[in-house]
């Protein structure tokens, strides 16, 4: 890789660890949905293996998942089918929190500009931008899972003498959908920097992203749609397809003129 | 080959702002250029145009030889550009930010390192090199922009209003090191200003920016000798007895006359001191850069 665009890279690593606010938004929430939560699930299934709602998910069960103790199955179930869709908001929120700051927030600090005037060609940047916040998402999201993998595994080994198994579905949502829709909440984020005059204007434009999302979580718990093997490759698929489409046409927008909009004198503002 | 080729150079905004207008003017190295005029003459547009950050409604220019509008990349190169526009960020250290900036530019770390220490001596900012941007004041901002075009050592410096946020000391020690620049590195530099008092002390030649059109490029001498017939000859003298004509007493009790080149001053001052008066200053006001602004803009 070109050294400046590495250089890039680690400079806005650095720049978003270093705001200590934004950068504990980025770990504290993910540690909530990998950690906190599904502890509640595993403990609310081993306290109240019992409940109504609780047998009629069991019911729902594929076939020949119910070799182990029913508290295993339930944590197993929920492991699989439930967090899934809670851990799919981290890359689409980290993304997202370091998109707006890499672009938006260079803008608004006008550093950008300074940027654009080294011998990289506009693409350039972009493409190491884009890069460092996939990259530190995705980094979020590997330890997250990695996490929520050790806390879910203890609590079960602890309270229910077993190790939970993880199914071959985490393997596509790490390894593609998350990747996906990281990217496609990078792009979203891009394209509205040439509009959004700050770093939280543009963020909120990546809340759109989590709508499908709470959706997809509503048809679970509603038995409507558990995950397939199937349908979990096919989103992936269109997820990814997606990304690509909508990152080359951000890249072709994405030339000077649009990107100094927005810094003419009367917009200027120094702190 | 010229630094800077401009030719038919016109720039209207997607709003419909006529930023700059049919724009022409070449000049070649090691020129100190000043570019000037009040807020809104378009100067800023035309640094943007021959830097490749805005692309020409029409015409077009060459940076030395390379055109801006296809290899920005090119001339970024070869140039350095100080804009109020183009920050550096705030939680990197002085030192940190040349670094940064220089490995774009593709130097090493060790390389970068030891011209970071060679621009900010000259730049007197040794002393804030550890100290986070955010603790900087405006001068030492604006001085650490500089250091930052002169880390790859480039041939053109595009200098847009370097010293409108300065105080006056500050802006004497930027004035001095444009001139060392360009007197000792050879840059060529392309300098931008509303404040014409300020330009005429450093710059070579000049180009006089109104409304977005140039209103008039050369020399001080060129631009002088095409607008104004004379210059003022001024006289601090007491008891005068027998005076040329034109002689005339000012506000200040001193007196003023008309002239049109130096030669005419001996005669004048022997005149003078030969009918007696005693004769303490002499001295010829030339028209400033202001003048000239003026009365050109007064013409249309
Ligand atoms: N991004 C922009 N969009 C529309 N009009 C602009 C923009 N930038 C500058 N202008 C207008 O173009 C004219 C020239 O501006 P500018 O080049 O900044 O002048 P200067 O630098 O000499 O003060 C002004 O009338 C200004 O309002
Ligand atoms: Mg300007």
């Amino acid at each position: 890789m070109n050294p400046a665009i590495k250089a890039i890279i680690r400079k806005d690593f650095r720049s978003i660890t270093a705001n200590r606010k934004l950068f504990s938004t980025m770990l504290i929430v993910p540690l909530c949905l990998t950690v906190l939560l599904p502890s509640i699930f595993i403990l609310v299934s081993h306290f109240a293996p019992d409940d109504p709602d609780m047998q009629k998910l069991l019911s729902l069960l594929p076939a020949g998942a119910g070799a182990e103790s029913l508290q295993l199955t339930v944590a197993s179930l929920i492991l699989n089918y439930i967090l899934p869709v809670f851990f799919l908001m981290i890359p689409i929120m980290t993304s997202s929190i370091t998109a707006a700051s890499s672009f938006v927030g260079e803008k608004e600090k006008r550093t950008l500009e300074t940027l654009l005037y080294c011998p990289l060609s506009v693409q350039q940047i972009f493409r190491a931008k884009v890069l460092a916040s996939f990259l530190l998402s995705m980094l979020v999201s590997f330890l997250s899972f990695a996490a929520m993998l050790l806390f879910v595994e203890l609590e079960a080994y602890f309270l229910m003498h077993g190790l939970l198994r993880p199914s071959l579905h985490w393997l596509l949502i790490l390894l593609l959908l998350a990747p996906s829709l990281s990217l496609i909440a990078v792009t979203l984020i891009v394209r509205g920097s040439a509009k959004a005059k700050s770093v939280e204007e543009s963020q909120q434009s990546a809340v759109f992203l989590i709508l499908p999302l709470i959706l997809l979580m509503v048809g679970q718990f509603s038995g409507a749609l558990l995950l397939s093997t199937l349908f979990l490759l096919g989103l992936s698929v269109l997820c990814l397809f997606l990304a690509v489409l909508l990152l080359r046409k951000a890249l072709r927008r994405f030339t000077y003129e649009m990107l100094l909009q927005n810094t003419s004198p009367s917009t200027q503002s120094r702190h | 080959m010229q630094a800077i080729d401009i030719e038919h150079l016109s720039k209207t905004y997607a709003g419909g702002q006529k930023a700059v207008r049919d724009l022409s003017f070449t000049f070649g190295e090691g020129e100190v250029f000043g570019f000037l005029g009040p807020n809104g003459a378009g100067k800023t547009t035309t640094v943007k145009l021959l830097t490749g950050m805005l692309t020409p409604t029409s015409g077009r220019c060459r940076i030395l030889g390379i055109d801006p509008a296809a290899q920005p990349e090119q001339v970024h190169a070869l140039c350095g550009v100080v804009t109020e526009h183009a920050q550096m960020y705030d939680t990197l250290t002085g030192l940190e930010n040349l670094q940064f900036f220089a490995s774009l530019y593709g130097t090493g770390p060790e390389q970068s390192l030891a011209r970071a220490r060679e621009v900010l001596q000259l730049l007197r900012l040794e002393d804030a090199a550890d100290q986070k941007l955010a603790t900087y004041s405006s001068g030492m901002r604006q001085r650490l922009s500089l250091a930052r075009c002169l880390m790859h050592r480039p041939r053109i410096l595009f200098l847009d209003e370097p010293t409108a946020a300065l105080d006056p000391e500050s802006v004497q020690n930027v004035n001095q090191l444009i001139q060392n620049l360009a007197q000792s590195e050879g840059i060529t530099i392309f300098l931008c200003t509303h404040q014409l008092r300020y330009a005429q002390e450093i710059c070579t030649r000049y180009g006089l920016m109104s409304h977005g059109r140039l209103l008039a490029l050369g020399t001080l001498n060129e631009l002088r000798a095409r607008l104004f017939s004379h210059s003022t000859l001024r006289i601090r003298a007491s008891h005068i007895q027998e005076a040329p004509q034109a002689l005339k007493p000012d506000a200040d009790g001193c007196f003023t006359m008309p002239i049109a080149c130096e030669e005419k001053v001996p005669e004048v001052v022997r005149q003078l001191v030969q009918s007696g008066a005693h004769i303490y200053e002499v001295e010829i006001i030339r028209p400033t850069l202001e003048d000239i602004y003026f009365s050109l803009t007064k013409e249309r």
